[in-house]
């Protein structure tokens, strides 16, 4: 379960991927923009660009199999969620405002390492499709001896 | 937009060689495995390299998840952004071998070990292979769009006549050097007049075997004439160590990445030693250091830095690395010259030792106590750090006869048959080594001069009285 402390890390602006496979176990992968976590902690919604979903809604609607990895540059904390798909459907409206402004936050750390926020102008970041997991495990991904640990 | 590869013409098409900017770790890559039971993983990624054109290198710096995975089942994705325009890209691998020697292996780790020794974690942040993977499809991502290409540095640097005129005008500058003083200065000149680098520092080993000493610089608000590098320290330690070039791009990014490991080595009781100030700019984010060497001999180490995370480009590197040989031999002939120079003056007999010259003298002169610690073989002026080694026993000799004989005048012939400096007999290094003496001279105690007076005769001149004070 995602306790308050890590949900606001989660939650705070920072480098989101998701991962999927196939059948064939073929690994895949798109970026997140954002992410919310519900329920005290035992699930988490993803909210993923349309078309990056594109990549990956195959995969969750065929085995329900999903990994999100999270990192925060500068300190480079990062950590990792299992989670089995639940449902997926168009992000609301009401949600756009939460979604840019926790992509916003994620710019503005990019720019503390150099890159400047013109850079990813161009890229999607609304609508999206906001992808529910429920979380199974968590796993601690700053680099490093302990990397891999169970959280 | 998918470029496969099914047969050897396709192999040309997935162009990994047009996405060099992407394998310079500016932007973190990520990893996508599967365990063979189904369970898919997400990974941010230290290194992607580039191999060949099919194949890339994953940096394998922890046991891992991913690595697990990989042994279960060899399919991988990896997803890369260009820092030059944006433009996300996948790669889909297939993993071929782990390989912890040759030259791939060596690139990759060098790059991490010079890291590695900004933060004190040589030995404990390092490359423990380089995983090959061979690339089956590279796919643009829709969603990660590039930018408009305005990157301005492409309608120069990418330019061949661009390249060429930049080198011919280096070349010319080279050619008009007629000593080691202009020569070393004339390069860095010519960096920034022809290439726009602004930091850069040419570094000798004329103190002591395995330490480098910045003997020219350009664009620092320091001259930094005399800092001093040890083999395998940073980017200049480890070109001299390893003898080839390294180029390190968003170097605060993985610095910050190597202090992550620091913090959680230290937690687990792994004490990493302790940082060690080295030459060039206080927050380098791109470093390039080429190794000058003639015929397997390093004459020194080239370093150019930038504020800026990805300054250099593959065109810049492969431009400096053709470079570094023709500057190495040029330094090499102009220290031989100097020498032969020195040599054929002193047959002559041009240079004899004379008594200090009468010159107009400041009615008052300051007062410096120069103490010479011959334990240490090392000078402090005013007690502040000058000069150690060789270069120290040089100008504590030079002071001594100064003051006891009044002489004022030397050859550099006289020097190299003192018995009591013990300089080599082969390479020596002298001129060299009066040149950075000078320099720090210059640098930090203006007072005391060494003057070139013509080939391999040179002056002692003080602007002030000096104390000389010898301790154990």
């Amino acid at each position: 379960m995602i306790d308050k402390e890590l949900a606001a890390f989660l939650e705070e602006g920072i480098g989101i991927q998701i991962g999927t496979r196939n059948a064939s176990l073929e690994p895949n992968g798109a970026r997140v923009v954002a992410v919310r976590v519900e329920d005290n902690g035992t699930h988490i919604v993803a909210f993923v660009p349309e078309r990056a979903m594109k990549l990956v809604a195959p995969d969750l609607e065929a085995n329900g199999q999903a990994a999100l990895v999270f990192a925060r540059p500068p300190d480079e904390r990062s950590c990792q969620v299992k989670g089995v798909f639940e449902r997926m459907n168009a992000a609301a409206g009401a949600d756009e405002r939460f979604v840019r402004d926790q992509w916003r936050r994620w710019l503005e750390r990019l720019t503390m390492i150099g890159l400047p926020l013109s850079t990813l102008e161009r890229w999607d970041v609304w609508p999206c499709v906001a992808v529910r997991l429920r979380v199974t495990a968590l796993f601690n991904q700053t680099p490093g001896p302990n990397a891999g640990a169970v959280l | 937009m998918t470029r496969l590869r099914s047969d050897a013409s396709a192999r040309q098409a997935l162009g990994l060689e047009a996405m060099a900017s992407c394998f310079q770790g500016l932007i973190p890559a990520a990893l996508f495995t599967c365990s063979k039971d189904g369970t898919p993983n997400a990974a941010y990624l230290s290194h992607v390299d580039y191999v060949d054109s099919t194949h890339v290198a994953l940096s394998f710096q922890f046991f891992n998840k991913s690595k697990r995975n990989i042994a279960e089942n060899p399919q991988a994705l990896v997803r890369l952004i260009d820092p030059d325009t944006s433009q996300g890209w996948r790669l889909k691998l297939r993993y071929v071998r782990s390989e912890t020697e040759g030259p791939v292996f060596e690139r990759m780790a060098l790059r991490i070990e010079a890291i590695a020794s900004y933060s004190g974690l040589k030995g404990i942040f390092k490359l423990l292979a380089a995983d090959i993977y061979e690339v089956l499809a590279v796919e643009a991502v829709e969603d990660e769009a590039a930018m408009e290409v305005t990157t301005q540095r492409r309608s120069a640097c990418v330019d061949p006549v661009f390249t060429m005129q930049a080198l011919q005008d280096l070349s010319t500058r080279i050619h008009r050097a007629d000593s080691l003083e202009r020569l070393l200065d004339s390069i860095l000149e010519g960096l920034e007049a022809s290439f726009g680098f602004e930091h850069s520092m040419i570094l000798v080993s004329t103190i002591e075997e395995g330490t480098y000493v910045t003997i020219a610089s350009r664009g620092y608000p320091e001259m930094g004439v005399g800092a001093e590098a040890r083999l395998g320290e940073g980017i200049i330690g480890m070109v001299a160590e390893a003898r080839k070039p390294i180029r390190i791009s968003g170097l605060i990014r993985q610095m910050l990445y190597a202090l992550a490991v620091q913090k959680r080595a230290h937690e687990q009781g792994i004490v990493a030693s302790q940082r060690i100030p080295l030459p060039g700019l206080a927050q380098p984010d791109s470093q390039l250091g080429i190794p000058l060497l003639v015929r397997g001999e390093l004459v020194g180490v080239l370093c150019i830095e930038s504020t800026h995370p990805y300054r250099f480009h593959e065109e810049d590197k492969t431009t400096i690395e053709l470079l570094g040989s023709y500057l190495a031999i040029a330094i090499q002939n102009m220290q031989l010259q100097e020498r032969s120079a020195a040599d054929a003056a002193a047959q002559e007999g041009a240079a004899i030792s004379q008594p200090a010259a009468k010159r107009a003298e400041p009615a008052a002169k300051a007062e410096r106590e120069l103490a010479y610690y011959a334990g240490e073989e090392c000078i402090l002026v005013d007690g502040e750090y000058l000069i150690r080694s060789m270069p120290a026993k040089i100008l504590w000799r030079l002071l001594r006869l100064r003051t006891g004989e009044g002489r004022a005048e030397f050859t550099n012939r006289e020097l190299r048959l003192d018995k009591s400096l013990k300089l080599p007999e082969w390479k020596d290094n002298l001129e060299t080594r009066l040149l950075l003496l000078r320099r720090r001279l210059d640098q930090k105690c203006p007072d005391i001069r060494i003057v070139p007076r013509g080939r391999g005769r040179f002056g002692l001149e003080l602007g002030c009285n000096v104390a000389l004070v010898e301790r154990p």
